[in-house]
């Protein structure tokens, strides 16, 4: 089980930086959104795209060749796409829609249908081969009680790092007081001279750069694929029911609980042979939950039904 | 003590650390108009909720008619004759106000899926029934050329008559109006207010939640003083309106 | 039933879509057009089932796959069928009728049993737990292979229903060049479709109909009028499982075999865009939708196949379900009352 621990924290940590950015999102905009993994997996195709060797066989019809940059860098400007995507969606579809004081449930759908577009997109240009980032191939090392890859290892490290800025962020920044302000009740924010425009917008940029993070973690410890995203999606919803909607915090932890559980659920006796319905194992908690503590760990006991 | 109609004892909420309800000992008796006031966020729909099982106490008990309704569900109470309105009026907005006011007054039995699979001329006579129920009920409340248009479709006012009216069709002995008169013109406001009177005495017992004070003076028999989540004030609308301690609670506090 | 402006842009659509497959088919057209109307009428039952959830009781239930997988998967375990990677024959079984039966009260059952947890629960809890749902359907019915045949599914059953088909039928069919065992299933799907409706209306006009109406409105008015919110839900999530649960078996009996990749969110997504096309809580909307639908994305392989040269299959295929995505968004945006829903029966804000 030992050896599921380290595979639990390295899932653990990136189902909880996407799922922060899903909690996020969700606390300021009050929307689900159900296309948050094509959003991870634009990251990782991105990456992808420009890190690849120049005139690798990656892309659709081979029309495109790859960029072949430096990985690091491509990883940064995949970032940043992820992010002007997001703005891009608010701006484009979002705010309008909000606007348009379209109710709840049609943007939840709409976020269904656009998962859906992104997906098969990816589909269509970057094939549905399993791929990977031009890395080498490493050895296991033993760090404390784990045994994983030197790369594995920096992606944790990396991800804890990023967990620490953002709960600092947002607990004592002004942007991060705003948002809440901005959750709490949109009128008032206005009143207070918040524009809540610009802070939606900033939550769907920084929302999606996290995603994006996250999709190239999950990339580096194992592969790009077009529908990752949407593979991932149902983990990180558990993460963030078991942590509790609408709180970052809980979202971190319960990110990384579900990471664990799932790996370390491989071990369980019951599980021999079935490896691959791990990913039940998480559903399942999170139905359980829903079923005797809607609210999670460390959520609000908001009205929830 | 223990034969009140409705007994509140030890009723405590809070949220987040701050206290919402905090009743040590409450009881309201049969046939009696009883307006709660207070300033804004006194914990008046709070404690209505609480009565009517939409919110649960921290700790506390309530009872009516010597039940303990304290952590039963909201259709159950109900049932049990105790209905209540909301601030915010819910009206079915995509549904008539016909359809609104006999879907309430509709028994459990006549609801249920078998009995709309197979219906019979019993049913059929009870839907009759059921619809001229409703239409008396509208004519009473004079929202009856409104029957056929949707509920979203009529003003504010007409909205918590309507609202009225489905609670009255149940037959209610306790009705819990929150802000009743809210939003309302002041001639119907006028209407509205002869019509709660009225109801008062054919019988059922009434609270209401106001912060039309003319209006709670005018017609209650009991007013109630709700601040910071306690009871600070109890008895005959004249005495409370003299009392120092209701003067300084809607002058000194924060409202807002 | 007047002749409003919806209904004839409805009729003209469908007849257009129809109209396509004949010109992009010059060899074979009524072959095709059997095989569309067999889709259309099992994916319209599919999408009449989860009206009543969307359309009639305005729950978000995403994992509607699940349900006809469990019609379905019931429905075959208990007719004679082969099973697993070995063909694990089961000769014995019940007639088709019953077999139907027990799966669609099964696949209601299922229902309920998602329904508990997740009813209570605001609308986009619900959509997440029966997501959720689907999943765990989804991965039990794979690794249970010793009951369900795991990823090699379950063949051979398909003449449990096909005995039924009368000589003259047949005959008529063999002489139209058609496949009786497909139109068998499609002519079945079309009048399920036809007494389901007769059901729905009933429903919809009678005093359940309208506490279903009222719910979808506003639970706590619901509640405080003495009305069990949860009971009526769980019923109308039972009641939409087991007509998803039909439109399943029909499914599988179209296919002539099952395997884990027939129930999957794909599925789902289908029915989702052929409810909102044909219009949310409209009755007959599902039908239209369907075949619209199914007239449309049939044909879009070909267009995809012509702008993306090169493309493999599984490329051409997500260029059909991006359609679909997009689609989805499209009708939402800017016409969620779809071809024939009520516009005063939009959704409003949610509560």
């Amino acid at each position: 089980m030992i050896e599921q621990l380290g595979n639990g924290l390295l899932l653990g940590i990136i189902i909880s930086v996407a799922s922060v950015a899903l909690s996020l999102l969700y606390s300021v905009t009050r929307i689900v959104n159900f296309a948050h993994g094509e959003i991870i997996a634009l990251g990782a195709i991105v990456t992808l795209f420009f890190s690849s060797p120049v005139d690798s066989r990656i892309i659709y019809l081979d029309r495109f060749s790859p960029l072949g940059m430096d990985f690091i860098l491509s990883a940064i400007i995949a970032v940043l796409i992820c992010g002007a995507f997001g703005g891009l969606l608010e701006i484009l579809l979002f705010r309008p829609l909000r606007k348009a004081e379209v109710g709840n449930i049609a943007v939840l759908v709409v976020t269904i249908g656009l998962s859906i577009f992104l997906r098969h997109l990816y589909l269509i240009f970057a094939t549905g081969r399993v791929q990977n980032f031009p890395l080498e191939l490493e050895r296991r090392q033993t760090y404390w009680f784990i045994d994983m890859t030197p790369r594995n290892f920096k992606v944790l490290i990396v991800g804890l790092i990023v967990m620490i800025i953002v709960g600092i962020l947002l607990t004592f920044t002004r942007i991060g007081k705003a948002m809440r302000a901005v959750r709490d009740s949109n009128e008032l924010a206005s009143i207070s001279g918040v524009n809540s425009d610009n802070i939606i917008l900033f939550t769907w940029i920084s929302s999606s750069m996290l995603a994006g993070l996250a999709g190239i973690f999950q990339a580096t410890i194992n592969d790009v694929r077009y529908n990752m995203g949407f593979l991932i999606l149902l983990l990180i919803f558990a993460g963030t029911v078991l942590g509790g909607i609408g709180t970052s915090f809980g979202a971190m932890v319960g990110g990384l609980l579900i990471g664990i559980f799932v790996q370390v659920s491989v071990a369980l006796p019951f599980m021999e042979g079935h490896t691959e319905a791990k990913n039940g194992v998480a559903l399942a908690i999170m139905i359980l939950i829903l079923l005797f503590r809607p609210q999670g760990i460390f959520g609000q006991k908001e009205r929830i039904s | 003590m223990s034969n009140s109609f409705i007994r509140i004892d030890n009723l405590k909420k809070t949220f987040g650390g701050l206290k919402a309800v905090d009743v040590e000992h409450l009881t309201f008796d049969q046939n009696i108009l009883t307006s709660i006031i207070g300033p804004n966020g006194a914990g008046k729909t709070t404690l209505f909720d609480l009565i009517s099982g939409f919110q649960e106490e921290d700790t506390g008990e309530i009872f009516y008619k010597n039940k303990n309704i304290t952590r039963s569900q909201p259709y159950k109470i109900s049932r049990l004759g105790i209905v209540r309105t909301f601030q915010l009026t819910k009206v079915f907005d995509r549904m008539t106000v016909l359809e609104n006011l006999m879907f309430s007054g509709s028994s459990i039995k006549n609801d249920s899926l078998l009995n709309s699979i197979f219906k019979t001329s019993n049913n059929k006579k009870y839907e009759k029934s059921l619809k001229d129920k409703s239409f008396q009920i509208m004519e009473d409340l004079n929202i009856h050329q409104m029957a056929d248009s949707y509920a979203r479709e009529l003003s504010g006012g007409q909205k918590k008559l309507l609202e009225l009216g489905r609670s009255l069709i149940k037959n209610p002995e306790v009705l819990m109006l929150d802000e009743p008169l809210a939003g309302v013109n002041p001639k119907l406001a006028e209407d509205l207010l002869e019509t709660i009177q009225n109801l008062s005495k054919s019988g059922i017992t009434i609270l209401m939640v106001e912060h039309n004070i003319d209006a709670v003076m005018k017609i209650s028999d009991r007013v109630v003083v709700l601040a910071e989540g306690s009871v600070i004030a109890d008895g005959q609308p004249q005495d409370v309106r003299l009392n120092p301690k209701v003067i300084e609670a809607y002058l000194g506090t924060n409202n807002d | 039933m007047k002749i409003s402006g919806k209904w004839i842009f409805t009729l003209l659509l469908t007849i257009f879509s129809v109209s396509l497959v004949f010109y992009f088919n010059p060899g074979g057209p009524l072959r095709i057009l059997g095989n569309l109307l067999t889709f259309a009428g099992i994916y319209a039952l599919a999408a009449i089932g989860l009206n009543v959830h969307f359309g009639m009781t305005g729950l978000l239930n995403f994992g509607h796959a699940s349900f006809m997988g469990v019609g379905a998967y019931v429905t075959l375990l208990l007719v004679p069928h082969a099973a697993g990677r070995e063909g694990e024959i089961s000769e014995n079984g019940l007639p088709f009728l019953s077999a139907l039966l027990i799966g669609i009260v099964a696949a209601a059952l299922f229902g309920l049993l998602l329904g508990l947890p997740a009813i209570r629960l605001r609308g986009d809890y619900l959509a997440i737990v029966t997501i959720a749902a689907a999943e765990i359907f989804r991965l039990l019915v794979r690794d249970l292979e010793s009951i369900t045949g795991g990823v090699y599914g379950i063949i051979n059953f398909s003449s449990a229903l096909q005995k039924y088909r009368p000589l003259f039928f047949d005959e008529f069919i063999t002489e139209l060049e058609l496949a009786p065992a497909q139109i068998w299933v499609g002519l079945l799907s079309w009048v399920s479709i036809f007494f389901t409706l007769i059901l729905i209306k009933r429903l919809n006009q009678s005093p359940w109909g309208r506490a279903l109406r009222a719910v979808r409105e506003d639970e706590d008015a619901v509640r405080a009028l003495g009305k069990n919110a949860v009971w009526l839900k769980l019923q109308s999530f039972m009641l939409g499982a087991g007509i998803a649960g039909l439109a399943g078996v029909f499914l599988a009996f179209n296919y002539g075999s099952v395997q884990t990749t027939l129930f999957v969110p794909l599925l789902t997504f289908y029915v989702w865009a052929i409810m909102i096309l044909g219009g949310v809580g409209s009755l007959t909307g599902p039908i239209f939708g369907s075949i619209i639908f199914w007239a449309i994305i049939s044909e879009t392989d070909k267009l995809a196949a012509l702008i993306f040269e090169n493309a493999d299959g599984q490329q051409l295929a997500g260029v059909r379900f991006a359609l679909v995505g997009l689609l989805i968004m499209i009708l939402m945006i800017f016409r969620p009352s779809g071809l024939l829903g009520k516009k005063e029966e939009l959704l409003l804000n949610v509560k």
